[in-house]
């Protein structure tokens, strides 16, 4: 009997172990594709292994991607071999020193260079001079126009220069049939923070404060108002994404992605073009980045560095199944492909300026400043909260946020002083 | 070796071990962290009472506005959540008690399935409800309202998707202990000429005394940590009036940018504070006017 229980227990813990362990050439890759996305990456990994390389690809999706990485940063262990991260998330990993620079995975695959990619791709990852990320894509604001109702109020023409302005949706006020609207509030604060370079404004002062409550905030806050007091927004609240896809608005300013939702809808006879802008001369979609990175670990070995390189190599060349998932995709080899075209993101690369339209801020404390933007901007717009106790509520939000990060960046540098002097005593 | 001596250990053992790994270090260490300046990713830098001292008395502090506004969120939830989910099943359960009431099972399915339904697909299916275009409380009623961006509608949508899932569990208690009530106590308050209302006040309640404090206590303690329900429903809105603490919380810690996480820690030692107190203060009072 006891001789039994002995063999269940080393059974079961030999079990138990194996399933922790896993094959060391395998190379982990965490995403935080959630979306539909995740099985197109899915598919360019299973393309990949297909192709039998030395270090497989296991890819795991994770919801919640950064709390994760915190968690295994904590513990030291299970750290992934590579991750996709956001453009806005590189300045703070970097200087909390928690990537690696790519330049050795760059030395072994030449092709992984500047020139191959989208430069508003590539210099996301760029710090200090130093190449931290390799992109996959740029994802940003786009916004959708239904061509019937357009043709239904003739004002096609308002997409000949490709930018559609305030003044022209003006046009139609007093004009729409009840239950019409203009243009959503969906992605409203992408849309603003778009409207704030067309303005000159930033996020970041000149001494690399953050910037919210400015006068060029209120410009764009002033544009956006005047649609909805004319009534061309739709109202506090709605669904303006659902009221697109359902035929009541001109216009949707949602996220490139979106493509493969409308294509959904049956009915939506649909295009694409810019956030609208004050003026043609100046248009900017705001964007973000998904980008390849390396969290600092020391389980990756030289080996799996070389298979990481591989990969991303592969992946530039053949992402052209990342296209499907509805992102504009860096490699500009992809993108210059013919194939590429029938891709309605594909007009964001049309040509340079379109190209230079695709704005990612890499301000450190971007994530903050947006998730402020997030929370006030609609009720602003809508007029439920007064202009300037919205934009001194989010300036706010940011100061407080960033004093905490502040002080405790200043209380490392304190403890590695006191650790120096410790060394220095004893010395 | 005396065999029974460990016994016991095999079969508490594995909780032990659950609650010390999943409830008490991360307690315990949630409190440390409160003392703390934390961005999860750099050591934890010890700063005392600071977090305390900003959230509590600090009003210029973000932090501070967060905290009593999603406290007094969170007790607006509890105050009218909690009567709903502790009476409703209550009587619920008593009508289903009733002798001449057939198919009491089948109804105590009807009510007792939607508590099955994750919130996340509960959410979308009341969201779906309260649509103001696809709806059917727009479509059949007529009504122009956006239900989630107006007050008091945004709490309505709230408190009715909470307990539409919420009241199951407590009405199965209710109804277990009901049954168990002894019918001679209802003949003898018959005889003595007590009607229904009596009966229920009488009778039913006294004897089902334990049930009640433990699901008063427990519905209480779940509704202070309210989350997915007006997040899902609502997003906080309009203007924050119904984000909860957890939702200011969740995102201190775990939302976009460098995580705070000291400030988000200090904030639930003291909503577990509050927590504690009221759940005390709860089988206090029950347990001593029921004495």
């Amino acid at each position: 009997m006891k001789k039994r229980l002995a063999f269940l227990i080393v059974a079961v813990t030999t079990l138990l172990l194996t399933g922790c362990g896993g094959n060391e050439n395998v190379i982990e890759f965490w995403t935080p594709l959630t979306g539909e996305d995740g099985a197109y990456m899915d598919q360019l990994v299973e393309d990949y292994n297909d192709t039998d390389p030395e270090h497989p690809v296991n890819h795991v999706i994770t919801s919640d991607l950064y709390t994760q990485i915190y968690t295994v940063l904590q513990s030291g262990s299970g750290i992934p071999d590579l991750t996709l991260i956001h453009a806005d998330r590189v300045p703070s990993f970097v200087n909390n020193d928690l990537l690696v620079p790519m330049d050795d995975i760059i030395s072994q695959q030449p092709e992984l260079n500047e020139d191959n990619y989208l430069p508003e791709a590539w210099t996301a990852g760029i710090i200090d001079d130093v190449q931290y990320t390799i992109p996959l894509d740029i994802h940003g604001s786009a916004m959708y126009y239904n061509i019937d109702l357009l043709e239904q109020y003739d004002v096609m023409d308002w997409l000949d220069d490709d930018v559609v302005t305030f003044d022209e949706m003006l046009e139609l006020e007093g004009q729409l049939e009840e239950g019409h609207y203009v243009v959503n509030d969906a992605l409203l604060g992408w849309v603003a923070l778009a409207q704030l370079q067309n303005v000159g404004g930033d996020i970041e002062g000149a001494d690399g404060e953050p910037t919210v409550d400015t006068d060029e905030m209120r410009e764009v806050i002033r544009y956006l108002r005047e649609i909805n007091k004319a009534g061309l927004m739709t109202p506090y609240g709605e669904d303006g994404y659902l009221m697109f896809q359902s035929g009541n608005v001109l216009f949707s300013t949602d996220g490139t992605w979106s493509r493969l939702a409308h294509e959904q809808v049956e009915s939506l006879n649909f295009g694409v073009t810019n956030t609208y802008s004050h003026s043609a001369e100046v248009f900017h979609n705001r964007s973000s980045a998904h980008l390849f990175s390396m969290l600092r670990s020391e389980e990756r070995t030289p080996e799996k560095e070389e298979g990481i390189g591989e990969f991303l190599e592969y992946i530039r060349e053949h992402s052209i199944e990342w296209a499907e998932a509805g992102q504009i995709v860096a490699s500009r080899e992809v993108v210059e492909d013919p194939e590429y075209d029938q891709f309605m993101q594909s007009f964001y690369t049309q040509d340079e300026r379109h190209e230079d339209s695709l704005y990612i801020y890499t301000y450190e404390h971007y994530p903050y400043v947006a998730e402020a933007i997030d929370n006030y901007i609609a009720d602003i717009v809508h007029g439920e909260m007064d202009v300037d106790e919205g934009l001194h509520e989010m300036q706010r939000f940011v100061n407080d946020r960033v004093a905490e990060g502040d002080a405790e960046l200043e209380d490392a540098a304190d403890a590695v002083e006191d650790f120096d002097d410790d060394v220095d005593t004893n010395e | 070796m005396d065999k029974s001596k460990f016994s016991h250990w095999f079969f508490i053992g594995p909780h032990i071990i659950l609650f010390v790994v999943f409830i008490l270090i991360p307690s315990i260490y949630g409190v440390y962290a409160s003392f703390t300046n934390w961005n999860l990713m750099t050591s934890p830098t010890w700063v005392g009472l600071d977090n305390y001292r900003t959230i509590l008395t600090n009003q210029d502090s973000s932090f501070h506005h967060e905290f009593f506004n999603g406290m007094k969120n969170t007790l607006i939830f509890v105050g009218v959540s909690v009567p709903l989910m502790v009476a409703i099943p209550l009587v619920i359960a008593s009508a289903i008690e009733h002798k001449k009431v057939k198919f009491k099972n089948f109804f105590q399915s009807i009510i007792y399935i939607p508590g099955l339904i994750s919130i996340s697909a509960a959410a979308l299916i009341w969201s779906l409800i309260f649509n103001s275009q696809l709806g059917m409380m727009n479509n059949f009623f007529g009504a122009d309202t956006v239900w989630t961006a107006t007050q008091p509608y945004a709490w309505m949508t709230i408190f009715i998707m909470t307990v539409w899932g919420g009241i199951g569990g407590n009405m199965i208690i209710y109804r277990a202990s009901i049954s168990n009530v002894s019918q001679d106590l209802y003949e003898s308050a018959e005889i003595d000429g007590a009607g229904p209302i009596r009966k229920f006040i009488s009778v039913t309640l006294p004897s089902i005394r334990f049930p009640l404090i433990y699901t008063v206590v427990m519905t209480t303690a779940g509704a202070f940590n309210v989350f997915g329900q007006p997040l899902m429903m609502t997003d906080g809105g309009p203007r924050e009036s119904t984000t909860v603490l957890m939702m200011y919380i969740r995102d201190l810690a775990f939302g976009s940018g460098q995580s705070i996480a000291g400030m988000a820690s200090a904030m639930a030692v003291l909503l577990g504070m509050v927590i504690l107190i009221i759940s005390a203060a709860q089988y206090y009072v029950m347990n001593r006017n029921s004495a």
